[in-house]
C-alpha cells in the first residue's frame, strides 16, 4: 500500500487526493492535473465506463446465442430475473406504452450498477497496477466522477424534454411552464419555478449518484488508510490491522447494498419522470 | 400525476428534490445574471424562489402519499 511510505498527516491528504485525481487529457492543468478547460478528457472514466458497456454488450450477445427453452443456464435464469424485475418496474410506474422505456430501463440499471460496482475492488489494486505500468493517476469508479454522473442525467433530461414536446405538443409544453403551480396570474413566477423544477431533475439525478458513490469510495480510503498509516509496531499488526479488515468488509457489503439502491433509483426516477412527460394532463 | 407506485418511489429522493431545486434556482440566477450583468440579484430571487418551490414540492409530494 502506498499509504505506508508516509507516516505524516500530509501523506495522507496526498495519498486521499491522488486517489481522487483522473487520468486528465487534454485541456488539464500541469501542476494539479486537474480539468482546466471545456476539452479536458478523464481518460480513465471514459476508459471504464466504456468498458463496462462493451462488456454488457458482449455478454449479452453471448448469451443472446446460446438462450435455451428447455434448461436455461444457472446465468441466463439470472439474466431473466434482472430483465423481469426491471419490466415489473416499468410495468408499474410508467403509464402507457413506449417500446424504448424497457430497455433504457434495463440499459441504466445494469450499466450504473457495474460502473458502481467498480467502487467494491480494493481501492489501491488497480492504481498500483496501473502506476506499475506508468499511468500516473486512476480513478477507477466512473460513477464517482461527477462527468459521467452528469452526461447520464443530461441525456435522461433530453430524453424527458423530447417525450414532454412529442406528447404535449410545443403549445402544450408551453401551458406547463406558464400556468404552472400557482394559476394565470402569476405568469412571470410560474416560468422562473417551472424552469427551476426541470432543471432540478437532472440537477438531482447526477448529484445523487455522484454523492454517494464518490462518499462510498472516500470512506474506502479511509479505512485503507486505518492499516496504512497507523499500523506500526506490534501493536499496528495486532490491533489496527484486524481492525481494517473488519471495517472495509462491513462497509463492502453495506456498500453493495447502496450501489445496488443508487442504480435502483436513477432507474426508477428516469422512469417516473418520463412517465410525467408521458402524461397529458400535467 | 404519476401512478401510486411510482410517486411512492419518488419519496426516496425528497430530500435531493429539496436541495436540487435550491441549486437549480441558484444556477439559473446565476445564468441569467451573467446574461444581463445584474449579479446578484437574480442569483438570490431565482434561489428564494427555488428555496419555496422546493418546500412547496415537498409537501406536495409527501401529503399526497399519507
Amino acid at each position: 500500500m502506498s499509504a505506508e511510505e508516509h507516516s505524516s498527516g500530509g501523506g495522507t491528504v496526498e495519498y486521499i487526493q491522488h486517489h481522487l485525481t483522473n487520468l486528465c487529457a487534454g485541456d488539464c492543468d500541469p501542476v494539479t492535473h486537474k480539468a482546466a478547460g471545456f476539452w479536458a478528457l478523464h481518460v480513465d472514466t471514459l476508459f471504464f465506463s466504456v468498458l463496462l458497456g462493451a462488456l454488457i454488450v458482449f455478454v449479452s450477445w453471448r448469451l443472446g446465442r446460446r438462450l435455451s427453452l428447455d434448461a436455461p443456464s444457472g446465468f441466463q435464469n439470472l439474466v431473466e430475473s434482472i430483465i423481469e424485475f426491471v419490466q415489473g418496474q416499468v410495468k408499474d410506474t410508467f403509464p402507457g406504452h413506449n417500446p424504448l422505456i424497457a430497455p433504457l430501463a434495463l440499459t441504466i440499471f445494469v450499466w450504473v450498477w457495474l460502473m458502481n460496482f467498480m467502487d467494491l475492488i480494493p481501492v489501491d489494486l488497480l492504481p498500483m497496477l496501473a502506476g506499475a505500468a506508468g499511468v500516473p493517476y486512476l480513478k477507477v469508479g466512473p460513477t464517482t466522477d461527477l462527468n459521467t454522473t452528469m452526461a447520464m442525467s443530461l441525456t435522461v433530461f433530453a430524453l424527458i424534454l423530447f417525450y414532454n414536446i412529442k406528447v404535449k405538443g410545443v403549445v402544450g409544453y408551453l401551458k406547463v411552464f406558464l400556468f404552472h403551480p400557482f394559476g394565470k396570474f402569476f405568469i412571470p413566477v410560474n416560468i422562473v419555478m417551472t424552469a427551476i423544477e426541470e432543471l432540478a431533475k437532472p440537477l438531482s439525478l447526477g448529484l445523487r449518484l455522484f454523492g454517494n458513490l464518490f462518499a462510498g469510495e472516500l470512506v474506502f480510503l479511509l479505512i485503507a488508510l486505518i492499516g496504512g498509516t497507523l499500523a506500526v509496531g506490534a501493536m499496528g499488526y495486532l490491533f489496527w490491522f484486524p481492525l481494517q479488515i473488519v471495517l472495509d468488509l462491513g462497509w463492502l457489503i453495506f456498500h453493495l447494498l447502496v450501489i445496488t439502491l443508487q442504480a435502483f433509483i436513477f432507474m426508477v426516477l428516469t422512469l417516473v419522470y418520463l412517465g410525467m412527460a408521458h402524461v397529458e394532463d400535467h | 400525476m404519476p401512478p401510486a407506485k411510482g410517486a411512492g418511489l419518488v419519496m426516496v429522493g425528497v430530500g435531493t428534490i429539496l436541495t436540487s431545486m435550491i441549486a437549480a434556482g441558484f444556477l439559473l440566477g446565476y445564468a441569467v445574471d451573467s446574461w444581463l450583468d445584474s449579479r446578484p440579484i437574480f442569483m438570490l430571487v431565482f434561489g428564494g424562489l427555488g428555496a419555496v418551490g422546493g418546500f412547496l414540492k415537498v409537501y406536495k409530494l409527501l401529503s399526497r402519499n399519507i
